[in-house]
């Protein structure tokens, strides 16, 4: 039996601005089984993010947690105290940002930014710290590893900087990585370069890898099973084959919006825009949008259902449509 | 290296901007009146050939483009002539007051600074909190009250009601500090600039707490403060480590203009305490014409603020490294 490294059950992370209660995530439930690397999908503002931070505790005001599981290594995160829950940030659970740019102090070096993590959590002295800076650094394949210690951020180019952050975040270890978006600011050749980097990782060190994207292209590459998030809801959870297979009409809408050589078919956009979540529409939240949509999906939340083999789902018509 | 040649370009710089300023300065003075006529307004007695004979004396008569070169050329060897009132030289009132004003200013400032990093820091972190909203009403009250207003307040309360502090002077209490009892020099110019120190950092802690207050938000937003927390650094070094030294920028340049501006003095301030202050001489020295002490005076003042730009430019670029200095 597989292990499952991240268990996430009915979470709900609001941000209680000026305007009103912000539901960014309201109850999402998934695993990550460990070992394994899973794409979480879904538009700008689909709460993907926040997942990552609520999993790290690092929510910034005015968003708190207000209720839900989560369980790393079978262990409930969400009721450690600050002091210990720190102790896992960077060494157990890493993240790595989606501009790299923005995400390394620019008034720092390298050498004094990453070594301050290790000095962190172990107890080790400046030179060993930057030995394991080093390690980490020609891990990423970054050139001249010992020199880049003493340089600033802005000496480096957007891929270099990237990778610099991936080693930051690899620097202890850690058992869970969360990847968010790491490739949205770089250019095209340098995108596949961190994915292959990402991969590669992925395969030697046995991390468990959760890769936030809205590009289902890399998540067909990269990932064996797929979590779908839509305006704090999880719409499907499933392999990579169920889910082209006989996908959420969510789903489905995310697929033909992707751009591909081989297909002389239009590119569709998904109509309307993610909704507001101060107050998300009724029943099952993708309806206003949904080509499928009846008067039930407008009165009823339809629950994650397992369909089989695994593959859950939130949608009333699912079955209907997919000849069931 | 690049240093070096760096200052030196900007010394260089600096020679036609200290020219045209003490050009244009001569000129307005000269513009502004006759300094032999303000002097002798109080005398009834005197006759116009007496005041032609002081005027000559003091070589008001020659041309002004004369003028001006005997002045630069007595300059240029770091003599700036004799004062119209009193017959001291230029050079040893600037002498006994720039120190006063120096002490003053220095303290004021550095204690300003220092004070507005916690509380800054602290007002960004506990934004909206009831510290934030307060230290906001004592910060507009601070910059709202004039600083001799505070200052009488001030001389009211710890002079004539309690008696604990000497309200005028630099040195040199009467009764020394009846409180301790103490006598030393050091304590007694501490007596002394206890008053005047409060109430100048008081008038300038609200900006910079302001200034840093708005910084350290703007920072606290970035994507490298969250990636330092989900790295599992303690919240106090983001703070004191990470975000504060992006968000100090503003400050240093703040820092930087005071200190330049400093030796102008704060005016209002040296007349309340009785500060033997540049400040106070600079504004009576302005008042009589007194042409030597104001030309002398506006001279410190300027090389002040140039130089301060100088040291300014340089600490900005030790501490950002995306800032040359080339």
């Amino acid at each position: 039996m597989s292990m499952n490294l991240l268990e996430i059950e009915n979470l709900k992370t609001y941000f209680f601005t000026e305007a009103g209660v912000v539901k960014a995530l309201d109850g999402v439930t998934f695993n990550v089984e460990k070992g394994c690397t899973i794409g979480l999908v879904g538009e700008s503002g689909s709460g993907k993010s926040v997942t990552a931070q609520s999993v790290l505790r690092i929510v910034p005001r005015p968003g708190r947690i207000v209720g839900g599981k989560i369980l790393f290594n079978g262990e409930d995160i969400l009721a450690k105290k600050e002091s210990e829950m720190r102790s896992y940030r960077g060494k157990k659970i890493s993240l790595i940002f989606q501009d790299p740019t923005s995400s390394l102090n620019p008034v720092f070096t390298i050498g004094n930014q990453l070594s301050d993590i290790v000095m962190q959590h172990n107890r080790v002295k400046k030179d060993e710290a930057a030995e394991a800076v080093v390690k980490a650094l020609k891990l990423v394949k970054l050139p001249d590893p010992e020199e880049a210690l003493t340089r600033y951020p802005h000496q480096f180019s957007g891929g270099m900087k990237q990778r610099i952050c991936i080693a930051r975040a690899l620097l202890l270890n850690p058992d869970l990585l969360f990847a968010d978006e790491p490739t949205t600011n770089l250019d095209v050749t340098i995108q596949a370069q961190i994915i292959a980097l990402l991969v590669d990782l992925q395969k030697n060190i046995g991390l468990t890898l959760v890769m936030i994207t809205h590009d289902m292209g890399i998540v067909t590459q990269m990932c064996k099973c797929v979590v779908v998030l839509y305006a704090g809801k999880v719409m499907e959870i499933g392999s990579i084959e169920k889910i082209f297979e006989m996908p959420h009409p969510y789903t489905e809408a995310l697929l033909k919006a992707v751009p591909r050589l081989d297909q002389t078919r239009k590119l569709i956009s998904i109509p309307g825009n993610i909704p507001n979540l101060i107050e998300p529409p009724s029943g099952c939240r993708f309806h206003p949008r949904c080509q499928y949509a009846v008067e039930r999906c407008k009165e009823e939340v339809p629950p994650l259902q397992d369909v089989g083999g695994g593959h859950m789902i939130s949608c009333h018509r699912w079955r209907e449509l997919n000849g069931g | 290296m690049g240093l070096v040649k760096y200052v030196i370009r900007r010394l260089l710089y600096m020679i036609p901007l200290i020219l045209g300023i003490s050009i244009v300065v001569f000129l307005v003075m000269y513009a502004a009146g006759d300094p032999i006529q303000i002097a002798t307004a109080g005398n009834p007695s005197i006759t116009e050939a007496q005041r032609q004979f002081l005027r000559q004396y003091y070589g008001l008569d020659d041309p002004l483009h004369v003028q001006y070169f005997r002045w630069l050329d007595h300059f240029l060897h770091l003599d700036f002539g004799m004062s119209l009132y009193g017959g001291k030289p230029v050079n040893e009132i600037i002498a006994t007051y720039f120190w006063e004003t120096l002490k003053l200013q220095l303290v004021s400032i550095l204690l300003a600074f220092a004070i507005s990093i916690p509380i800054g820091v602290y007002s960004a972190v506990k934004q909206r909190s009831i510290f934030d909203y307060l230290f906001s009403g004592i910060s507009i009250a601070g910059i709202s009250f004039p600083v001799f207003f505070l200052g009488i307040v001030f001389i009211l309360v710890f002079s004539f009601q309690l008696g604990l502090l000497p309200s005028s002077g630099a040195h040199g209490a009467p009764k020394l500090w009846p409180v301790f009892g103490i006598e030393h020099p050091l304590l007694d110019e501490l007596v002394h600039l206890a008053m005047p120190a409060t109430v100048l950092t008081l008038a300038s802690l609200a900006y910079n707490t302001r200034l840093l207050r708005a910084g350290m938000l703007e920072v606290m937003r970035q994507d490298y403060i969250m990636a330092a927390r989900a790295s599992g650094i303690p919240e106090k070094k983001i703070l004191f480590k990470y975000a504060l030294k992006n968000a100090i920028m503003p400050l240093i340049t703040l820092l930087g203009l005071s200190i330049g501006f400093a030796i102008g003095g704060a005016p209002a301030t040296e007349t309340v305490f009785s500060w033997p202050g540049l400040g106070r001489a600079y504004v009576t020295a302005a008042q009589r014409l007194d042409f030597p002490l104001i030309m002398g005076i506006t001279m410190i003042i300027t090389i002040m603020i140039l130089v301060a730009n100088l040291i300014t430019d340089i600490s900005y670029a030790s501490i950002d490294p995306r800032v040359s200095i080339e």
